[in-house]
């Protein structure tokens, strides 16, 4: 293991901003760890990066316990939220400053810096100084200075909020496509779901300074293994019912046959907006409902619909959009909505 | 019978009418003109003021019924535009004492009437045309009189630069003023052959205690202050500073023999409306009775020589105008510092620069 | 007639100058209290149309002499300011609510007293029977008294006392512009607590610190109280000769001419600390 995090304690006053973490990165993994804000991955990644020393547990880097090491000891290559360059210095200074301060001799330093500004494509910009550079410019550059002495780890701290969705769905690519050629073991942290599924090789999900759910992004989407992760990530309806044996009995839907069976009582289960169905092949669906659209919204390759169920509670459906096709249904309209049950995910009851 | 005399009659007869009431005829000349309900006092302000209020301005207030209000600070730009505006608000107003020639020269003060300031018994640097000597103030030698006792001080300015006699740290004023005065007696140059000052012979004395001089005071707090904490155990210093030492039994005496006396001085401001109010204002401040308030209050005595008769005894010796006092002392000659005074300031910061 | 684009630009331009309006108070007392009379003393310097007061203020030695040692002490106060108020507001960047509120307080003490209170506290302190010496003897450290006043030292303690805050405070401004992750990037980024420091938060200061050592130069050069009661008349200020020639020899025209000389040097000083700090001022606007 590249990164292990081992029982990581941090208390502030009676909060625990960190409640025991436990986490693993393999060599050249990108793992991010997604939450929302004061989940406490900033305090983690502050533990690990040795800005923070934890009250309890271990950080090992490449099997080094560096618990209590100064950053500097550490070989982390971080990008920060907003970047933090500096700002009297050039684009180069600031790429270098990582090997003079290992004290690499000239002409390496030199050598580095132009192999790495051309890696991110500002060969050219040596010479500027930050704030004559744009946003995603200057993200680029920050990337280039955490990876240009080959860093054991690589932290990423929301780096692409101040970016507009354009440059920032092409840096993320840039970023893993970098990420990926440099074999870069990667801790990437954001409270974006969106982009943690587009980049991920895993995704470790945080709440209330736990870690909540880790691994692949498509195992964590289909099958959460908390209402926290369900909710989180994704848009999801959850559906209250009561279980006995192989169904559960919804409001709105009646019976529900389960995959698996579940003991009687109260049961959750997932049941994600693209998988509720609308129009003319809800009746070959087992599982169907009457209700009344409340709301759409236009997505362009997409709709979102909000119904209110028959004897039921507001659910929400995905639609696709083909662009000659009629909207697929009207506000007030009372329509057919309908699943199958194998779309249906039980969620693990806390 | 002389011309005056028989205006101090007039003056008597217009006396007498206002007592009984009647309505005061018009005189052309001489006469006391009607009472304002109040005169403006210039004066230094801060415990001056309170103490002339107490002295002078009291029985003024008393004796004329016409109110005293006092204004502060002495300036000598605003008495020459106020003369130029021919509207002085002042009655009477104190001058620093090198601009009173000035003053006279440049005619921004009333003539001093003597046929109402009874200046008759004054000494003769008392007598002038256009000035009034209000008291008399002294730069004189302050020493600890636990370091020098049983009267072995330093007495005069020879002293004062014998360093093996009277061993120990000194402090002289950031001046010429005074010092240059100072290093000629300790010189050997007689009092009444002072003036003119030999600037050479001065400085060139002055080399010889420069290096015994711990600080070269600004302030007239200085002095005093150094003396009290053992700073220095020789300065020069004001004699009113040393008088409140005195006072409060702090172990600092004062030395008049060489002491350098000084005059303030007072003046009315030409053209002012009340003139003749004035006039009576500044016979007020003669009568040695209230002279002798002020003087025991703050140790500057006016120069009526019955004055000291009506100070307590213990502070007799501690005023410079008192007869004893008077003659080991010489007065600073204002007319030839108004004249030298750029010349020798300059020179002094030049010997001041040189170190030592 | 306007055509209505320009009718806007009209209506906007007024509006820019509705702005300007708020600052015409200040510059009109600013212009009265300040424009006005330096050009009176400029005027006033060259009064009959003779440039000897200039001849003077500038070539005697004397003068020079007197200006030379001004810049001197303004200097050495500008540079011990320096070296003591960094630390300070450096600490002060970083402290809690509680350490910042007595750290401010104890900074901004010596404003709540008098010049000539402050300046008196110095004599009881410092001098040779003071409570520093005497301390200092009570407990064996010293036979001979100190010479803390008096003399050169006196003055420097006694200003840098009065004028630290003016050096702290547009340090400690300048320190918390900058972004905390930018010391906390250097350091993940390889460099030790002190190469981060010299490399990163130093350079980024400048500003601060170049606004307080023009402040503190030119506030220093002003000073003739203090000097003068402190320095026992060895510490000779260009501002206590032009004092004297107001006060003393009502010659404001030579008065003037040396002020005017002053004006002239402080201004080419401030240029010179402007230069100096220019490019790194550029770097972090």
């Amino acid at each position: 293991m590249q990164l292990s995090v081992q029982r990581i304690v941090r208390r502030f006053g009676p909060v625990a901003a960190l409640g025991g973490v436990d986490l693993e990165v393999a060599e050249g993994e990108f793992l991010t760890i997604l939450g929302p804000s004061g989940s406490g991955k900033t305090t983690l990644l502050k533990a690990i990066a040795g800005f923070e020393i934890p009250d309890e547990g271990t950080v090992l880097l490449g099997g080094e316990d560096v618990t209590l090491a100064p950053p500097r000891q550490r070989d982390v290559g971080m990008v920060f939220q907003n970047y933090a360059l500096f700002p009297h210095l050039t684009v180069a200074q600031n790429v270098a400053f990582p090997l003079e301060m290992r004290r690499r001799p000239r002409a390496e330093v030199a050598r580095r810096v132009e192999d790495v500004l051309r890696l991110v494509e500002l060969q050219s910009f040596g010479g500027r100084l930050p704030r004559q550079l744009s946003g995603g410019q200057q993200q680029r550059v920050a990337l280039a200075r955490a990876v240009v002495f080959g860093p054991r780890l690589l932290l990423l701290d929301e780096p692409f909020g101040a970016l507009d969705r354009k440059l920032r769905e092409s840096l993320q690519l840039e970023v893993r496509r970098l990420q990926r050629s440099l074999r870069l073991t990667t801790l990437f942290i954001t409270h974006d779901q969106e982009e943690a599924l587009i980049m991920s090789d895993r995704i470790a999900v945080m709440d209330k300074g736990r870690i909540q759910q880790i691994g692949l992004p498509g195992d964590l989407y289909a099958r959460p293994a908390t209402r926290f992760v369900a909710d989180f990530l994704g848009e999801s309806n959850l559906l209250e019912g009561t279980a006995s044996a192989a169904s559960a009995s919804i409001p709105g839907f009646g019976e529900v046959p389960l995959a698996a069976p579940q003991p009687a009582g109260p049961v959750t289960l997932l049941l994600r907006p693209e998988a509720l169905r609308l129009g003319g092949e809800v009746e070959a669906l087992p599982c169907r409902a009457r209700g009344t659209v409340v709301e759409t919204v236009f997505l362009g390759l997409s709709a979102k619909l909000r119904l209110r169920l028959q004897d039921g509670p507001e659910v929400l459906a995905r639609v696709p959009l083909r662009p000659s096709a009629p909207p697929p249904a009207a506000e007030g309209e009372v329509v057919t909505v309908g699943f199958s049950p194998e779309d249906v995910h039980v969620v693990p009851r806390a | 019978m002389t011309f005056e005399t028989n205006r101090r009659g007039i003056l008597r007869v217009a006396g007498g009418l206002l007592a009984t009431g009647l309505p005061l005829p018009a005189f052309a000349q001489g006469a006391a003109p009607p009472k304002p309900d109040r005169i403006v006092v210039n004066a230094s302000g801060g415990a001056m003021a309170s103490s002339m209020r107490r002295s002078y301005f009291a029985d003024f207030e008393r004796e004329h019924g016409i109110r005293v209000v006092e204004t502060s600070p002495v300036d000598f730009g605003k008495l020459r535009a106020m003369v130029n505006s021919g509207n002085p608000e002042w009655t009477v107003t104190e001058i620093g004492g090198q601009d009173a020639e000035r003053a006279k020269e440049l005619n921004l003060l009333e003539p001093i009437d003597t046929s109402i300031v009874d200046l008759s018994r004054y000494p003769a640097i008392g007598r002038q045309s256009h000035i009034f000597v209000g008291s008399a103030y002294s730069t004189v030698l302050g020493y600890r009189t636990d370091v020098f006792k049983d009267g072995n001080h330093p007495k005069g300015w020879a002293d004062f630069w014998d360093v093996r006699r009277f061993p120990g740290a000194r402090s002289l004023r950031n001046h010429p003023v005074d010092n240059l005065e100072f290093a000629l007696l300790a010189d050997g140059v007689p009092m009444d052959k002072l003036y003119p000052l030999d600037m050479d012979r001065a400085f060139r004395k002055l080399d010889e205690i420069r290096p015994h001089i711990t600080a070269w005071w600004s302030t007239g707090a200085q002095p005093a202050q150094m003396l009290v904490d053992k700073e220095v155990v020789l300065a020069t210093g004001w004699n009113g500073r040393f008088f409140e030492l005195a006072k409060k039994d702090a172990p600092v005496g004062s030395e008049f023999t060489g002491g350098s006396l000084k005059s303030s001085a007072w003046g009315i401001p030409r053209g002012t409306r009340h003139a003749y109010w004035g006039q009576q204002f500044l016979q007020t401040m003669t009568k040695p009775q209230l002279q002798a308030i002020y003087a025991t209050e703050l140790s500057y005595a006016g120069l009526h020589p019955d004055t000291v008769n009506y100070v307590p005894e213990e502070i007799r010796p501690l005023l410079p105008t008192a007869p004893d006092n008077l003659k080991k002392q010489f007065w600073l000659d204002v007319g030839w510092w108004t004249e030298n005074a750029a010349a020798a300031q300059e020179r002094w910061n030049r010997w001041m620069l040189q170190r030592g | 007639m306007l055509s209505p684009g320009l009718n806007r630009r009209v209506i906007a331009r007024r509006r820019e100058r509705g702005l300007f309006l708020l600052a015409v108070p200040a510059l009109l007392l600013l212009g009265v209290l300040f424009a006005w009379p330096v050009l009176r003393l400029l005027a006033m310097s060259v009064e009959g149309g003779t440039l000897e007061h200039f001849r003077k203020a500038a070539l005697d030695g004397l003068y020079v002499s007197v200006l030379l040692e001004s810049m001197k002490v303004a200097g050495m106060v500008t540079a011990i300011c320096l070296v003591l108020a960094y630390p300070v507001a450096f600490w002060l960047s970083r402290a809690g609510r509680l350490g910042l509120a007595l750290g401010m307080f104890a900074l901004l003490l010596p404003f709540w007293t008098s010049v000539l209170v402050r300046t008196y506290a110095w004599l009881v302190l410092l001098g040779r029977n003071g409570v520093i010496n005497r301390a200092l003897r009570d407990w064996g450290w010293i036979e001979v008294p100190l010479p803390l006043l008096h003399n050169m030292t006196g003055v420097l303690i006694g200003m840098v006392h009065v004028l630290l805050p003016y050096m702290v405070l547009p340090i400690y401004a300048s320190l918390l512009r900058i972004d905390p992750d930018l010391p906390r990037a250097a350091e993940g980024l390889g460099a030790p607590a002190w190469r981060a420091f010299l490399r990163v938060t130093f350079p980024l200061s400048l500003p601060g610190v170049s606004a307080g050592c023009a402040l503190i130069f030119v506030l220093s050069l002003g000073f003739f109280i203090t000097p003068a009661l402190l320095g026992g008349g060895r510490v000779i200020m260009v501002s206590m000769l032009i004092e004297q020639q107001v006060r003393e020899f009502l010659n404001w025209p030579f008065a003037a001419a040396l002020s005017t000389v002053l004006l002239v040097a402080t201004l080419a000083i401030y240029a010179l600390i402007g230069r100096l700090t220019r490019g790194s001022r550029l770097a972090t606007h």
